[in-house]
Protein backbone atom coordinates (compact mmCIF):
# COMPACT_ATOMS: atom_id res chain seq x y z
CA UNK A 1 0.00 0.00 0.00
CA UNK A 2 2.61 1.97 1.07
CA UNK A 3 4.65 1.76 -2.30
CA UNK A 4 1.45 2.62 -4.36
CA UNK A 5 1.43 5.91 -2.03
CA UNK A 6 4.65 6.82 -3.26
CA UNK A 7 4.26 5.72 -6.92
CA UNK A 8 1.46 8.08 -7.16
CA UNK A 9 3.41 10.60 -5.61
CA UNK A 10 6.12 10.01 -8.06
CA UNK A 11 3.41 10.01 -11.07
CA UNK A 12 2.09 13.13 -9.66
CA UNK A 13 5.40 14.79 -9.58
CA UNK A 14 6.12 13.58 -13.20
CA UNK A 15 3.27 15.22 -14.67
CA UNK A 16 4.24 18.58 -13.16
CA UNK A 17 7.25 18.32 -13.90
CA UNK A 18 6.80 17.86 -17.44
CA UNK A 19 4.10 20.31 -17.35
CA UNK A 20 7.04 23.05 -16.19
CA UNK A 21 9.60 21.20 -18.43
CA UNK A 22 6.93 22.63 -21.46
CA UNK A 23 6.64 26.10 -20.08
CA UNK A 24 2.88 26.15 -18.94
CA UNK A 25 2.71 29.43 -17.47
CA UNK A 26 1.43 28.94 -13.95
CA UNK A 27 3.07 25.73 -12.96
CA UNK A 28 6.65 27.26 -14.24
CA UNK A 29 6.52 30.17 -12.49
CA UNK A 30 5.19 28.56 -9.34
CA UNK A 31 8.35 26.25 -9.87
CA UNK A 32 10.84 29.01 -10.31
CA UNK A 33 9.68 30.31 -7.12
CA UNK A 34 10.59 26.85 -5.39
CA UNK A 35 13.77 27.32 -7.26
CA UNK A 36 14.88 30.49 -6.85
CA UNK A 37 13.91 29.82 -2.88
CA UNK A 38 16.38 27.07 -2.63
CA UNK A 39 19.02 28.73 -5.17
CA UNK A 40 19.60 31.59 -2.46
CA UNK A 41 20.39 29.49 0.18
CA UNK A 42 22.62 28.15 -2.34
CA UNK A 43 24.51 31.08 -3.08
CA UNK A 44 26.67 31.55 -0.22
CA UNK A 45 27.55 28.22 0.56
CA UNK A 46 29.28 28.33 -3.10
CA UNK A 47 30.90 31.65 -2.58
CA UNK A 48 32.43 30.04 0.50
CA UNK A 49 33.48 26.76 -1.16
CA UNK A 50 34.91 28.61 -3.82
CA UNK A 51 37.54 30.62 -1.87
CA UNK A 52 39.32 27.18 -0.92
CA UNK A 53 39.07 26.08 -4.67
CA UNK A 54 41.17 29.12 -6.34
CA UNK A 55 43.73 27.97 -3.38
CA UNK A 56 43.21 24.43 -4.91
CA UNK A 57 43.75 26.04 -8.27
CA UNK A 58 46.61 28.20 -7.63
CA UNK A 59 48.48 24.97 -6.09
CA UNK A 60 47.46 22.99 -9.27
CA UNK A 61 49.01 25.75 -11.80
CA UNK A 62 52.04 25.81 -9.51
CA UNK A 63 52.79 22.28 -9.76
CA UNK A 64 52.67 21.88 -13.53
CA UNK A 65 54.90 24.91 -13.59
CA UNK A 66 57.42 23.48 -11.63
CA UNK A 67 56.95 20.30 -13.61
CA UNK A 68 57.52 22.50 -16.91
CA UNK A 69 60.65 24.49 -15.28
CA UNK A 70 63.42 22.69 -16.27
CA UNK A 71 62.30 21.96 -19.68
CA UNK A 72 61.40 26.14 -19.34
CA UNK A 73 65.07 26.85 -18.06
CA UNK A 74 66.50 25.35 -21.74
CA UNK A 75 63.67 27.03 -23.51
CA UNK A 76 64.33 30.41 -22.02
CA UNK A 77 68.15 30.26 -23.25
CA UNK A 78 67.06 29.56 -26.70
CA UNK A 79 64.62 32.90 -26.47
CA UNK A 80 67.27 34.92 -24.97
CA UNK A 81 69.70 34.28 -28.49
CA UNK A 82 66.27 35.00 -30.25
CA UNK A 83 65.13 38.49 -28.66
CA UNK A 84 65.51 40.31 -31.78
CA UNK A 85 62.61 38.91 -33.07
CA UNK A 86 60.21 39.22 -30.16
CA UNK A 87 60.54 43.11 -31.27
CA UNK A 88 58.19 42.49 -33.81
CA UNK A 89 55.97 40.37 -31.06
CA UNK A 90 55.95 44.08 -29.42
CA UNK A 91 54.00 46.08 -31.98
CA UNK A 92 51.14 43.13 -31.75
CA UNK A 93 50.69 43.50 -28.05
CA UNK A 94 50.60 47.62 -28.64
CA UNK A 95 47.87 46.88 -30.67
CA UNK A 96 46.66 44.60 -28.22
CA UNK A 97 47.43 47.19 -25.71
CA UNK A 98 45.26 49.70 -27.50
CA UNK A 99 41.94 47.46 -27.66
CA UNK A 100 42.17 46.71 -24.44
CA UNK A 101 42.31 50.25 -23.17
CA UNK A 102 39.56 51.42 -25.57
CA UNK A 103 37.38 48.59 -23.46
CA UNK A 104 39.17 50.00 -20.39
CA UNK A 105 38.12 53.83 -21.29
CA UNK A 106 34.27 52.30 -21.68
CA UNK A 107 34.17 50.77 -18.65
CA UNK A 108 35.22 54.03 -17.02
CA UNK A 109 33.36 56.08 -19.48
CA UNK A 110 30.05 54.64 -18.53
CA UNK A 111 30.98 53.28 -14.95
CA UNK A 112 27.22 52.74 -13.77
CA UNK A 113 26.71 50.16 -16.72
CA UNK A 114 29.31 47.29 -16.05
CA UNK A 115 29.24 44.84 -12.98
CA UNK A 116 31.86 43.11 -12.29
CA UNK A 117 32.08 39.90 -11.11
CA UNK A 118 33.82 36.21 -10.33
CA UNK A 119 33.52 32.88 -11.49
CA UNK A 120 32.51 30.71 -8.90
CA UNK A 121 31.34 27.45 -10.49
CA UNK A 122 30.80 25.93 -13.38
CA UNK A 123 27.56 23.30 -14.78
CA UNK A 124 27.39 20.41 -13.00
CA UNK A 125 26.34 18.45 -16.14
CA UNK A 126 28.17 18.48 -19.50
CA UNK A 127 24.80 18.63 -21.46
CA UNK A 128 24.77 22.42 -20.98
CA UNK A 129 27.53 25.27 -21.09
CA UNK A 130 27.06 27.21 -18.11
CA UNK A 131 29.20 28.97 -15.38
CA UNK A 132 28.00 30.20 -11.97
CA UNK A 133 29.01 34.10 -11.01
CA UNK A 134 29.33 35.77 -7.82
CA UNK A 135 26.89 38.37 -8.63
CA UNK A 136 23.16 37.78 -8.54
CA UNK A 137 20.07 40.81 -8.22
CA UNK A 138 21.24 42.67 -4.89
CA UNK A 139 23.68 43.79 -7.52
CA UNK A 140 21.52 44.57 -10.03
CA UNK A 141 22.15 41.79 -12.39
CA UNK A 142 18.61 40.67 -14.71
CA UNK A 143 17.98 38.12 -17.15
CA UNK A 144 19.86 38.30 -20.75
CA UNK A 145 22.03 40.66 -19.58
CA UNK A 146 25.30 39.84 -21.75
CA UNK A 147 28.19 39.12 -19.69
CA UNK A 148 31.41 39.76 -21.81
CA UNK A 149 35.48 40.08 -20.65
CA UNK A 150 37.88 42.30 -21.97
CA UNK A 151 38.32 39.74 -24.98
CA UNK A 152 34.64 39.59 -25.79
CA UNK A 153 31.40 37.72 -25.46
CA UNK A 154 30.64 35.11 -22.81
CA UNK A 155 27.32 34.50 -22.51
CA UNK A 156 24.50 35.95 -21.10
CA UNK A 157 22.22 35.39 -17.72
CA UNK A 158 19.72 33.05 -18.05
CA UNK A 159 18.82 32.80 -13.96
CA UNK A 160 19.36 35.30 -11.62
CA UNK A 161 19.17 34.96 -7.81
CA UNK A 162 19.69 36.88 -5.45
CA UNK A 163 23.64 36.69 -4.95
CA UNK A 164 24.58 34.60 -7.66
CA UNK A 165 23.54 34.10 -11.40
CA UNK A 166 23.83 31.14 -13.96
CA UNK A 167 25.07 32.65 -17.79
CA UNK A 168 24.75 30.56 -20.50
CA UNK A 169 27.88 30.51 -22.12
CA UNK A 170 28.08 31.38 -26.17
CA UNK A 171 29.50 27.53 -26.78
CA UNK A 172 25.57 26.48 -25.05
CA UNK A 173 23.55 24.41 -28.01
CA UNK A 174 20.92 26.97 -26.98
CA UNK A 175 22.92 30.08 -27.70
CA UNK A 176 22.55 32.12 -30.39
CA UNK A 177 24.61 35.88 -31.28
CA UNK A 178 23.69 38.08 -34.49
CA UNK A 179 27.07 38.65 -35.55
CA UNK A 180 28.76 40.99 -38.11
CA UNK A 181 32.32 40.08 -39.83
CA UNK A 182 34.11 43.05 -38.96
CA UNK A 183 35.11 45.43 -41.64
CA UNK A 184 32.41 43.61 -44.18
CA UNK A 185 28.91 43.29 -44.89
CA UNK A 186 28.20 39.78 -44.67
CA UNK A 187 26.27 38.96 -41.29
CA UNK A 188 25.13 35.64 -39.75
CA UNK A 189 23.87 33.80 -36.89
CA UNK A 190 26.35 32.11 -34.81
CA UNK A 191 25.42 29.13 -32.28
CA UNK A 192 26.56 27.33 -29.55
CA UNK A 193 27.77 23.66 -30.79
CA UNK A 194 28.72 22.40 -27.23
CA UNK A 195 32.44 21.94 -28.18
CA UNK A 196 34.90 24.58 -28.42
CA UNK A 197 33.92 26.15 -31.61
CA UNK A 198 31.16 27.80 -32.84
CA UNK A 199 29.27 28.00 -36.21
CA UNK A 200 28.26 30.81 -38.00
CA UNK A 201 24.47 30.05 -39.76
CA UNK A 202 23.39 31.73 -42.93
CA UNK A 203 26.17 33.51 -44.33
CA UNK A 204 25.65 32.64 -47.97
CA UNK A 205 28.61 31.29 -50.17
CA UNK A 206 29.03 34.22 -52.39
CA UNK A 207 29.69 36.62 -49.05
CA UNK A 208 32.65 37.84 -48.60
CA UNK A 209 34.00 36.34 -45.54
CA UNK A 210 37.45 34.87 -44.88
CA UNK A 211 39.65 32.92 -42.38
CA UNK A 212 41.00 35.31 -39.88
CA UNK A 213 37.97 37.29 -40.20
CA UNK A 214 36.83 38.86 -36.63
CA UNK A 215 33.35 38.55 -35.48
CA UNK A 216 31.70 41.71 -33.76
CA UNK A 217 27.96 41.65 -32.10
CA UNK A 218 25.63 43.41 -34.63
CA UNK A 219 23.52 44.36 -31.48
CA UNK A 220 20.65 43.14 -33.56
CA UNK A 221 19.38 40.38 -31.36
CA UNK A 222 18.24 42.88 -28.61
CA UNK A 223 20.76 41.01 -26.11
CA UNK A 224 24.30 41.60 -27.10
CA UNK A 225 25.32 45.30 -27.57
CA UNK A 226 27.04 46.14 -30.77
CA UNK A 227 30.66 45.92 -31.69
CA UNK A 228 32.06 43.66 -29.19
CA UNK A 229 34.52 41.08 -30.44
CA UNK A 230 32.79 37.30 -30.78
CA UNK A 231 35.63 34.96 -32.15
CA UNK A 232 37.51 34.27 -35.59
CA UNK A 233 37.09 32.43 -38.21
CA UNK A 234 38.87 29.61 -38.45
CA UNK A 235 37.24 27.04 -41.57
CA UNK A 236 35.33 28.24 -44.34
CA UNK A 237 33.29 25.27 -46.40
CA UNK A 238 31.70 26.40 -49.21
CA UNK A 239 31.40 23.16 -50.96
CA UNK A 240 28.54 21.73 -49.01
CA UNK A 241 24.86 21.28 -50.70
CA UNK A 242 22.62 24.03 -50.33
CA UNK A 243 23.18 28.23 -50.22
CA UNK A 244 24.73 28.49 -47.28
CA UNK A 245 28.67 28.02 -46.30
CA UNK A 246 29.67 26.34 -43.51
CA UNK A 247 31.78 28.60 -41.14
CA UNK A 248 33.25 27.29 -38.18
CA UNK A 249 34.58 29.70 -35.42
CA UNK A 250 36.66 29.80 -32.28
CA UNK A 251 35.29 32.40 -29.69
CA UNK A 252 38.33 34.65 -28.09
CA UNK A 253 36.96 33.43 -24.76
CA UNK A 254 37.71 30.10 -23.67
CA UNK A 255 35.06 29.50 -20.81
CA UNK A 256 37.27 26.82 -18.71
CA UNK A 257 39.75 29.91 -18.12
CA UNK A 258 38.00 32.56 -17.38
CA UNK A 259 37.86 33.97 -13.68
CA UNK A 260 36.29 37.71 -13.78
CA UNK A 261 33.26 38.86 -16.10
CA UNK A 262 31.73 42.15 -16.75
CA UNK A 263 27.73 42.47 -16.77
CA UNK A 264 26.59 44.66 -19.02
CA UNK A 265 23.58 46.61 -17.99
CA UNK A 266 20.88 47.50 -19.98
CA UNK A 267 19.58 51.11 -20.28
CA UNK B 1 18.40 11.33 10.29
CA UNK B 2 20.24 9.18 8.26
CA UNK B 3 18.51 10.67 5.26
CA UNK B 4 19.32 14.01 5.80
CA UNK B 5 23.20 13.44 6.67
CA UNK B 6 23.13 11.27 3.21
CA UNK B 7 21.25 14.62 1.54
CA UNK B 8 22.96 17.33 2.82
CA UNK B 9 26.35 15.31 1.94
CA UNK B 10 24.91 15.16 -1.35
CA UNK B 11 24.28 18.75 -1.63
CA UNK B 12 27.67 19.73 0.07
CA UNK B 13 29.50 17.39 -2.61
CA UNK B 14 27.51 18.63 -5.72
CA UNK B 15 28.57 22.60 -4.39
CA UNK B 16 32.30 21.29 -4.12
CA UNK B 17 32.34 19.36 -7.55
CA UNK B 18 30.88 22.81 -9.41
CA UNK B 19 32.99 25.00 -8.02
CA UNK B 20 35.92 22.29 -8.50
CA UNK B 21 35.10 21.98 -12.73
CA UNK B 22 36.88 25.43 -12.40
CA UNK B 23 40.23 24.23 -11.54
CA UNK B 24 40.32 21.31 -13.23
CA UNK B 25 38.96 21.80 -16.52
CA UNK B 26 37.44 18.21 -17.19
CA UNK B 27 34.57 18.53 -19.59
CA UNK B 28 34.11 14.69 -20.64
CA UNK B 29 33.71 12.86 -17.05
CA UNK B 30 31.80 14.99 -15.54
CA UNK B 31 29.82 12.25 -12.95
CA UNK B 32 26.52 12.85 -11.47
CA UNK B 33 27.18 12.32 -7.65
CA UNK B 34 23.27 12.85 -7.23
CA UNK B 35 22.37 9.36 -8.25
CA UNK B 36 24.54 6.88 -5.58
CA UNK B 37 23.11 8.93 -3.37
CA UNK B 38 19.24 8.65 -4.54
CA UNK B 39 19.76 4.36 -5.11
CA UNK B 40 21.13 4.44 -1.47
CA UNK B 41 18.60 5.60 0.15
CA UNK B 42 15.79 4.24 -2.12
CA UNK B 43 17.25 0.62 -1.96
CA UNK B 44 18.71 0.83 1.82
CA UNK B 45 16.17 3.51 3.65
CA UNK B 46 12.90 2.82 1.63
CA UNK B 47 11.09 3.93 -1.24
CA UNK B 48 9.92 7.35 1.39
CA UNK B 49 12.85 8.32 1.84
CA UNK B 50 14.28 7.56 -1.86
CA UNK B 51 11.42 9.63 -2.89
CA UNK B 52 12.46 12.96 -0.68
CA UNK B 53 16.02 12.40 -1.64
CA UNK B 54 15.33 12.57 -5.70
CA UNK B 55 13.40 15.67 -5.39
CA UNK B 56 15.98 17.38 -3.13
CA UNK B 57 19.13 16.30 -5.48
CA UNK B 58 17.29 17.01 -8.88
CA UNK B 59 15.94 20.15 -7.41
CA UNK B 60 19.11 21.21 -6.46
CA UNK B 61 20.99 20.05 -9.64
CA UNK B 62 18.93 21.91 -11.60
CA UNK B 63 19.85 24.86 -9.50
CA UNK B 64 23.23 24.24 -10.21
CA UNK B 65 23.18 23.64 -13.73
CA UNK B 66 21.44 25.20 -17.05
CA UNK B 67 19.46 22.30 -17.44
CA UNK B 68 15.38 23.22 -19.11
CA UNK B 69 13.09 23.75 -16.00
CA UNK B 70 12.17 20.57 -14.90
CA UNK B 71 13.69 18.36 -17.00
CA UNK B 72 16.04 16.88 -14.71
CA UNK B 73 13.19 16.06 -11.83
CA UNK B 74 11.79 14.23 -14.59
CA UNK B 75 14.26 12.08 -15.54
CA UNK B 76 15.12 11.32 -12.28
CA UNK B 77 11.60 10.87 -10.86
CA UNK B 78 11.30 8.44 -13.94
CA UNK B 79 14.29 6.20 -12.79
CA UNK B 80 13.38 6.33 -9.90
CA UNK B 81 10.18 4.74 -10.02
CA UNK B 82 11.79 2.06 -12.24
CA UNK B 83 14.08 1.63 -9.42
CA UNK B 84 11.44 1.12 -6.87
CA UNK B 85 9.76 -1.29 -9.44
CA UNK B 86 12.90 -3.43 -9.53
CA UNK B 87 13.71 -3.05 -5.43
CA UNK B 88 13.06 -6.63 -4.98
CA UNK B 89 15.06 -7.60 -7.94
CA UNK B 90 18.36 -5.83 -6.94
CA UNK B 91 21.17 -7.08 -4.83
CA UNK B 92 23.46 -5.00 -3.87
CA UNK B 93 26.27 -6.81 -2.11
CA UNK B 94 29.48 -4.83 -2.96
CA UNK B 95 30.52 -1.34 -3.77
CA UNK B 96 31.69 -2.49 -7.17
CA UNK B 97 27.61 -4.04 -7.80
CA UNK B 98 26.19 -0.51 -6.35
CA UNK B 99 28.62 1.12 -9.01
CA UNK B 100 27.58 -1.15 -11.86
CA UNK B 101 23.76 0.03 -10.94
CA UNK B 102 24.43 3.68 -10.65
CA UNK B 103 26.02 3.66 -14.03
CA UNK B 104 23.18 1.86 -15.42
CA UNK B 105 20.75 4.78 -14.15
CA UNK B 106 22.98 7.17 -16.00
CA UNK B 107 22.50 5.50 -18.73
CA UNK B 108 18.52 5.14 -18.63
CA UNK B 109 18.26 8.74 -17.17
CA UNK B 110 20.50 10.19 -20.27
CA UNK B 111 18.28 7.73 -22.72
CA UNK B 112 15.48 9.50 -20.91
CA UNK B 113 16.45 12.80 -21.76
CA UNK B 114 16.78 12.31 -25.01
CA UNK B 115 13.36 11.18 -25.67
CA UNK B 116 11.59 13.52 -23.03
CA UNK B 117 13.45 16.32 -25.07
CA UNK B 118 12.78 14.86 -28.25
CA UNK B 119 9.07 14.36 -27.79
CA UNK B 120 8.28 17.46 -25.59
CA UNK B 121 10.21 20.25 -27.52
CA UNK B 122 11.04 17.99 -30.40
CA UNK B 123 14.91 19.76 -29.76
CA UNK B 124 17.61 17.74 -31.64
CA UNK B 125 20.84 19.88 -30.39
CA UNK B 126 20.22 18.88 -26.86
CA UNK B 127 19.90 14.80 -27.48
CA UNK B 128 22.78 14.90 -30.15
CA UNK B 129 25.03 16.68 -26.70
CA UNK B 130 23.62 14.21 -24.33
CA UNK B 131 24.27 11.23 -26.92
CA UNK B 132 28.30 12.04 -26.90
CA UNK B 133 28.72 12.38 -22.83
CA UNK B 134 26.68 9.06 -22.31
CA UNK B 135 29.33 6.49 -22.08
CA UNK B 136 31.76 8.37 -20.27
CA UNK B 137 29.30 9.91 -18.12
CA UNK B 138 28.58 6.18 -17.15
CA UNK B 139 31.63 4.93 -16.61
CA UNK B 140 33.14 7.94 -14.40
CA UNK B 141 29.87 8.22 -12.48
CA UNK B 142 29.95 4.70 -11.57
CA UNK B 143 33.75 4.60 -11.00
CA UNK B 144 32.80 7.88 -8.18
CA UNK B 145 30.11 5.63 -7.06
CA UNK B 146 32.54 3.05 -5.67
CA UNK B 147 33.50 6.15 -3.55
CA UNK B 148 30.61 7.03 -2.70
CA UNK B 149 29.29 4.05 -1.13
CA UNK B 150 32.38 3.92 0.74
CA UNK B 151 32.08 7.27 2.18
CA UNK B 152 28.69 6.40 3.04
CA UNK B 153 29.48 2.82 4.86
CA UNK B 154 32.23 4.77 6.45
CA UNK B 155 29.51 7.59 8.16
CA UNK B 156 27.35 4.61 9.51
CA UNK B 157 30.03 2.84 11.26
CA UNK B 158 31.53 5.27 12.24
CA UNK B 159 28.91 8.04 12.79
CA UNK B 160 25.51 6.28 12.51
CA UNK B 161 23.86 3.22 13.60
CA UNK B 162 24.20 1.10 11.12
CA UNK B 163 20.57 -0.84 10.17
CA UNK B 164 20.33 -4.58 8.80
Amino acid sequence: MKKTIIITIAVLVLVISFLVFTNIPSFFKGYSKIKICMGEATGPALKLLSKPTQLARYIYDSYFNLIGVKKENFELQKKFESLQLENHRLAELEKENKRLKSILHLVEQYPNTMIAASVIGEDLKNWFKCIIIDKGRDHGVKEKMPVITPKGVVGQAVEVNKWHSKVMIINDTNSSVDVYVDGKNSRGILEGTDQTTLKLKYVLKNDEIAIGDKLITSGKDTVYPKGIPVGIVITINRNKAGIFADVDVMPFNNYKRVDEVLIVKKR
Amino acid sequence: MKASIYILTCLLLMIIESAMFLVFPVEFFKPDIGIPFIIYTTIFLGPGTGLVATLIISLFQEILSNAPQGSIIFTKTCAFILLILLRGKVFIDSKYSFSYICGGYVLFESILFIIFSLLSRGELKNAINVLVYIIPNSIFTGFVSIFIFVLIEYLNERFLQREY
